[in-house]
């Protein structure tokens, strides 16, 4: 089946009070329902512990994770479920990311690539004396 | 003519007429995502949509905020989507 795919993003909170192995397990989970499905995995992000809003399930923190995905069609109904036979996931969302959000993504990645470049150019022009670090911001938010 | 705020005391009732709003006397508001050029609100931006919601949690309407039509929109979406996911409160009052 080859099939057109889309790029998704899925954020889900499992469980914090679990160990870290046992997160690293649920999201071994997510990434092979997606692999398994035909989609590959393009980034992962763990945010870590954060303290929820307000409850859910008695719980007020939560371990978040975001893995953006490239993927066909029905990988996100394969997650959906996952997500929902899972007892440790408290919280999921899955997105296909809008024209506007790939195009925030690609602008991002440029300004990102030039900083980069940018920066080893500087590096290179002077390439002695150690200074503190010097912290870009990576243009706006998104 | 100069009002104090579109949100008077008189909140219920029926719907103020159009002259009522504030008429450029007051300090222009500007979009804040259109002068930034944002090409896209993320929802996983928290510390950014609580500048749009009120204490309360709740969405603050884009005649104070300024906010354009257009970003209003991918702003309440996100806004939806953060407090789904926890993120924000779907109502913070009270308690504590």
């Amino acid at each position: 089946m080859d099939k057109a795919t889309h790029l998704y993003e899925t954020t889900f909170i499992v469980n914090a009070s679990l160990d870290d192995g046992q997160i690293d397990g649920v999201i071994g989970r997510v990434q092979e329902t997606i692999t398994k499905n035909g989609g590959t995995v393009t980034m992962l992000n763990k945010w870590g512990r954060k303290r929820l809003a307000y409850s859910i399930r008695k719980k007020t923190n939560g371990f978040y994770v975001t893995v953006e995905f490239d993927a066909p069609g029905n990988v996100p109904a394969a997650l959906e479920r996952v997500f929902h036979l899972d007892e440790l996931i408290l919280r999921h969302l899955v997105i296909k990311l809008s024209k506007n959000a790939l195009k925030a993504r690609a602008k991002a990645q440029a300004a990102a690539a030039a900083a980069a470049v940018e920066a080893q150019q500087v590096e290179a022009a002077k390439p002695v004396t150690p200074r503190e670090p010097l912290f870009k911001e990576s243009d706006d938010k998104n | 003519m100069m009002r104090s705020g579109s949100r008077g005391p008189a909140g219920r009732g029926p719907r103020r007429p159009r002259r009522d709003r504030d008429q450029g006397l007051r300090k222009k508001r500007t979009c804040r995502f259109t002068e930034a050029g944002t090409i896209y609100i993320d929802y996983k931006d928290e510390k950014m949509l609580q500048r749009f919601v009120t204490e309360q949690g709740k969405v603050i309407p884009r005649r104070i905020t300024g906010t354009s039509a257009r970003y209003q929109r991918q702003l309440v979406l996100a806004i939806k989507r953060a407090r789904h996911l926890a993120l924000l409160p779907f109502v913070s009052d009270t308690i504590r």
